[in-house]
């Protein structure tokens, strides 16, 4: 069983379907929060929101736009990032300070987080591209800067970024064709 | 005056994103990541409506970033889980949205003229509760109705009521959270989840009904050997979220007061729960 065959069973009101829905995607949800908020108990609170709402708003997936595992990750990144922007928002002053010293945060890939096979080919992939490419992807994806916030911290222009991160998508797209 | 370079180029960039939607697709890949402004991501979805191709095109970029989310995999907190399902035991689901949804999945703006979403929170139970004691089904309980209900609003007060949300969700998040519940026979009653950690505490009442004409239902903590403290006015079963709670704190109760509320209660309380259960008190 996979997210494609659960999700509308969830749907149904299946709490079962929902624990074994749960199961996979417990992990990329809580992961991928916590990627983009860094913060602990606030990577708790966002996930909690957003397994829950999950389960509520099921109903709500349509398979003809894309993978019911794309839509859960989907609705996981847009929480994590509109917190991580309010965070940023409400700290906007020292952020401004700060961001002069600090280096562009881009290579913080995991931390603590357990290996698998999936997130060493990502990573490998991410490696072939170029810095800014690389930069222009994971500053937006896993930092949730808006691509106007990327170009100010690269200091190039709102059509170079966006570019480097259409070459960069295609690029991983690319090299991760041959296990997708 | 005239624009300068940059800005005339950005100036014709968006008008020709008008016209033909040129500078609108560009957003296409800023928008599979998230990285649009809620302005741009409103003007994107709008072109999105239009325009089949960018479906297409956002459709196979979602699967790249399917890829990136994955990669950030970590196994959720073991206790995430009986949370969850708990919560989801108690918590009822939205139906089917008849009309035209937003384009990507739930994470949208809401639907003007979608369901109303503002139904009473869902809890799934009969309301025969007396004085539950605070286990983790009851915290469960408890925070799925208050979940359920912040997540229900689906207006205007979106923001407002998410704000509510984030607050219950920090109460509910904290290590030493815990709920309580009591109802009396004619279903009237309060539930509480607190965390002595935090001094915090989201307050519901159930039952109450609306108060008499020109009379408001307010909200009181009490301690020994000193006033109660208003915790501020009730409407409905709208989560009340109390800060700075004082670890003495014996209990909570309702009181029928003169609208805009008293500085002390002037009735007796209709209803009243201790808090001892969660950890406060001593």
């Amino acid at each position: 069983m996979d997210a494609d065959d659960l999700l509308p069973r969830v749907a149904q009101g299946d709490q079962q379907a929902f624990e074994e829905l749960y199961g996979l995607v417990s992990g990329p949800v809580y992961g991928l929060v916590q990627r983009v908020l860094r913060d602990r108990s606030q990577s708790e609170e966002v996930a909690q929101e957003v397994l829950l709402e999950l389960w509520r708003t099921a109903a709500r997936y349509d398979p003809r736009r894309g993978t019911a595992l794309s839509w859960i990750l989907t609705l996981a990144h847009r929480r994590a990032v509109d917190r991580v922007r309010s965070v940023r928002a409400a700290g906007e002053r020292e952020r401004r300070v700060a961001q002069r010293a600090e280096p562009p945060a881009f290579d913080q890939v995991a931390e603590e987080v357990e290996d698998s096979l999936e997130r060493e080919w990502v990573r490998r992939c991410l490696e072939r591209l170029t810095d800014l490419q690389h930069q222009a992807v994971t500053l937006a994806y896993y930092d949730g800067y808006t691509y106007r916030e990327v170009a100010r911290r690269l200091s190039v222009p709102l059509g170079t970024v966006k570019t480097r991160m259409r070459d960069g998508l295609l690029r991983l797209r690319d090299c991760l064709g041959a296990v997708a | 005056m005239r624009p300068r370079g940059g800005r005339l180029s950005r100036i014709r960039e968006y008008a020709g994103g008008l016209r033909v939607g040129r500078g609108l697709h560009s957003l296409a890949v800023p928008y599979a990541l998230d990285a649009l402004d809620p302005a741009e991501t409103r003007r994107f979805e709008g072109h999105l409506e239009r325009c089949p191709r960018c479906t297409d095109e956002v459709r196979a970029l979602a699967a790249d970033t399917v890829r990136l989310a994955r990669a950030a995999s970590v196994p959720a907190p073991p206790d995430l889980r009986e949370r969850i399902l708990a919560a989801v035991r108690a918590t009822e689901q939205e139906a089917p949205e008849p009309g035209p949804d937003a384009v990507r999945g739930p994470g949208q703006a809401p639907v003007p003229g979608a369901r109303d979403g503002r139904s009473a929170p869902a809890r799934g139970r009969a309301p025969v509760l007396v004085a539950l004691a605070a286990s983790a089904a009851v915290l469960a309980m408890v925070a799925a109705g208050l979940l359920a209900f912040a997540l229900v609003r689906t207006d205007e007060r979106l923001d407002e009521e998410r704000a509510a949300a984030r607050e219950i969700a920090h109460v509910l998040a904290a290590p030493d959270a815990r709920a309580a519940e009591a109802r009396d026979p004619r279903g009237r009653g309060l539930g509480v989840v607190a965390s002595r950690e935090r001094r915090q505490a989201v307050v519901t009442a159930a039952g109450l009904g609306g108060p008499p004409e020109g009379r408001a239902h307010q909200l009181w903590v009490t301690r020994a050997g000193a006033a109660p403290r208003s915790l501020g006015l009730v409407d409905g079963e709208t989560p009340v979220v109390a800060h700075d709670l004082r670890t003495d704190a014996e209990s909570l109760a309702v009181t029928v007061e003169p609208a805009g509320g008293s500085v002390r209660p002037t009735t007796a309380p209709v209803v009243q729960l201790a808090l001892n259960s969660v950890g406060f008190g001593e």
